[in-house]
């Protein structure tokens, strides 16, 4: 049996967390630069509040229905988001976290041991609540893709409060007539727009599928999910958990830089992060991709793009920093308003099988991993590379930030003792 | 006859340590206040209703979610949109203040409430000019 344990509304459940006084009313949570909502509350989804709409579009709804908004406050999610893991990863011996608010678990040979998956869906949902304030959906299935699809049974389906378990035919039949076919996991919309020229409509349809007849007209990858979707195990943990192939950190820029020293620090910055993501997971950047833009609503849109290869595939942050400084010229242009900048690994390689150079020195793997550990142990920036510069302006815009509970003193919940 | 010089090396300078193998790690107020890291959190106090539990106005409260509630704890709760600490008086539905001129809060049908957690510790800074360097 697998599990799959996610938040309802991830971050607007968050903000909740700590101030109850907007418990009872509609959350949602901006993007960066507070450009689109990312996150809605059951609350707010029930006043038919839309997800992925510009902010400014949807102010107007937003205003008449009084409903809170707040920028996103990743030092909050982040901490939240652990202790939610920790919570979810008592109740099996092999938990895999898949993103910042969803948890597969695996239980084998646990068939002796629980009698009822429903109530034990119900004691994960139910601590989850106790000890961290987050409402979470759990489903329960005979494979990974199956897990999925409980658990968005256990969001959609009104009589499910939370919890979904697909064990009898019948009731795996009810749940994929429901759904449809780009809700299933790694089906994309291309790719159910295709599915269903051939007549599919629902979940159901594509698992009646022969797998070989899916497997010749489209690929291996969706012979599997057939299989997956008919209870057969054919996605296993390690193709889960697989390494990101490519590492991306761009953003618009909270205010228009202009000068090169600014757009040095703004694209430092982002190689940095994604240095730091490479390294986490165990990867070497070989090449990396660096773009510079203004907005495309300007007059004359300026984009430049270049790829820089490393020599030798590299970790380290202070190589990767220099390689932004180098390929500066060529991005930057004076007099252009840049609105958006970004750096992104192209080709990883992993780094069990690093290949060493004899005349290319290795840099310095004792002092990355001094710097890992101090930024570990201080909070994200407690050292970096010059060329990052101070927190600016340029920074994120996050006008409706909440304090930052968990990890600033000066910010800590009031409890009132009046 | 040649007399080839050999410099005797000493190799251990004076005693090792005998501490050395009684080493332990260091005590943490983490480990002695919170029993459950993933269901607790920390607030400032704000008001003196609970000063004969002896919480103070500007105390931090460690509070704990997983602790089950009993009769008589002093517990935060969320009271009508807001967190207050108080002793929970479960037989009559109640919080109680431990201060003098504070009544009793019955909890009705038409409150808001939700205990938040207990809270097995308050910490309290006694000489204001103390400010540690590492407080962000």
């Amino acid at each position: 049996m697998f599990a799959l344990t996610d938040a309802f509304g991830c971050f607007a459940s968050m903000e909740k967390v700590f101030d109850p006084s907007i418990r009872k009313r509609p959350v949602v949570v901006l993007s960066n630069n507070d450009g689109c909502i990312v996150a809605i509350c059951p609350i707010a989804k029930r006043l038919g509040i839309p997800k992925f709409q510009p902010y400014f579009k949807v102010k107007w709804l937003l205003q008449k229905h009084s409903v809170v908004v707040r920028s996103s406050n990743y030092e909050l999610y982040g901490q939240l988001s652990d202790q939610m893991m920790s919570v979810i990863s008592r109740f099996s011996d092999n938990t895999y976290q898949y993103s910042i608010d969803e948890s597969f678990s695996e239980f084998k040979n646990y068939e002796g041991i629980i009698s009822d998956w429903g109530d034990y869906g119900r004691e994960i949902r139910r601590t989850v609540w106790r000890e961290t304030r987050l409402p979470v959906g759990v489903g329960l299935g005979s494979t990974l893709t199956l897990a999925k699809v409980a658990s968005h049974a256990a969001k959609k389906l009104p009589d499910s409060n939370g919890v979904a378990v697909i064990e009898d035919e019948h009731y795996r039949e009810h749940v994929l007539r429901q759904m449809a076919l780009d809700d299933i996991w790694g089906i994309g919309s291309k790719l159910a727009q295709k599915l269903s020229l051939q007549g599919l409509k629902t979940a159901w349809d594509l698992s009646c599928q022969s797998p070989k007849k899916i497997r010749r007209e489209f690929s291996v990858l969706v012979e599997r999910t057939v299989n997956e979707l008919n209870g057969m195990q054919c996605l296993s943990w390690d193709d889960v958990k697989s390494p990101k192939k490519e590492i991306f950190s761009t953003r618009s820029l909270g205010q228009r830089i202009t000068s090169c020293d600014d757009l040095r620090k703004a694209l430092s910055n982002h190689a940095v992060a994604v240095c730091n993501k490479a390294r986490e997971q165990g990867s070497l950047i070989k090449t990396l991709y660096m773009f510079a833009s203004s907005s495309p609503h300007d007059e004359r849109y300026f984009k430049k793009g270049i790829t820089y290869e490393f020599p030798l595939a590299t970790d380290d942050v202070f190589k990767v920093s220099a390689a932004v400084s180098e390929s500066l010229g060529v991005l930057y242009a004076p007099g252009v308003p840049y609105y958006r900048c970004g750096v992104g690994a192209l080709k990883l390689e992993s780094c069990a099988f690093k290949q060493p150079d004899l005349f290319i020195p290795n840099g310095d793997p004792a002092l990355m991993e001094c710097y890992s550990k101090i930024n570990s142990r201080f909070g994200k920036g407690a050292i970096q590379v010059g060329s990052e510069g101070k927190r600016e302006a340029w920074a994120m815009r996050r006008e409706f930030l909440s304090p930052r509970y968990t990890t600033k003193w000066s910010d800590v919940p009031i409890i009132s003792c009046k | 006859m040649k007399v080839i010089p050999l410099y005797i090396g000493a190799g251990i300078t004076g005693f090792e340590s005998p501490a050395t193998e009684y080493k332990e790690l260091n005590l943490s107020l983490d480990q002695l206040m919170i029993a459950n890291p993933s269901a607790t959190f920390i607030g400032k106090c704000q008001g003196n209703s609970m000063i004969k539990k002896g919480i103070f106005s500007g105390d931090y409260l460690i509070v704990d979610r997983a602790r089950p509630v009993k009769d008589g704890d002093v517990i935060v709760a969320n009271l009508n949109g807001e967190f207050v600490c108080k002793i929970f008086d479960k037989v009559n539905a109640r919080l109680l203040s431990a201060a003098d001129g504070y009544d009793p809060v019955a909890i009705t049908e038409y409150d808001e409430f939700q205990i938040e957690g207990v809270v097995p510790f308050s910490v309290r800074l006694l000489d204001e000019s103390f400010s540690p360097l590492c407080l962000p």
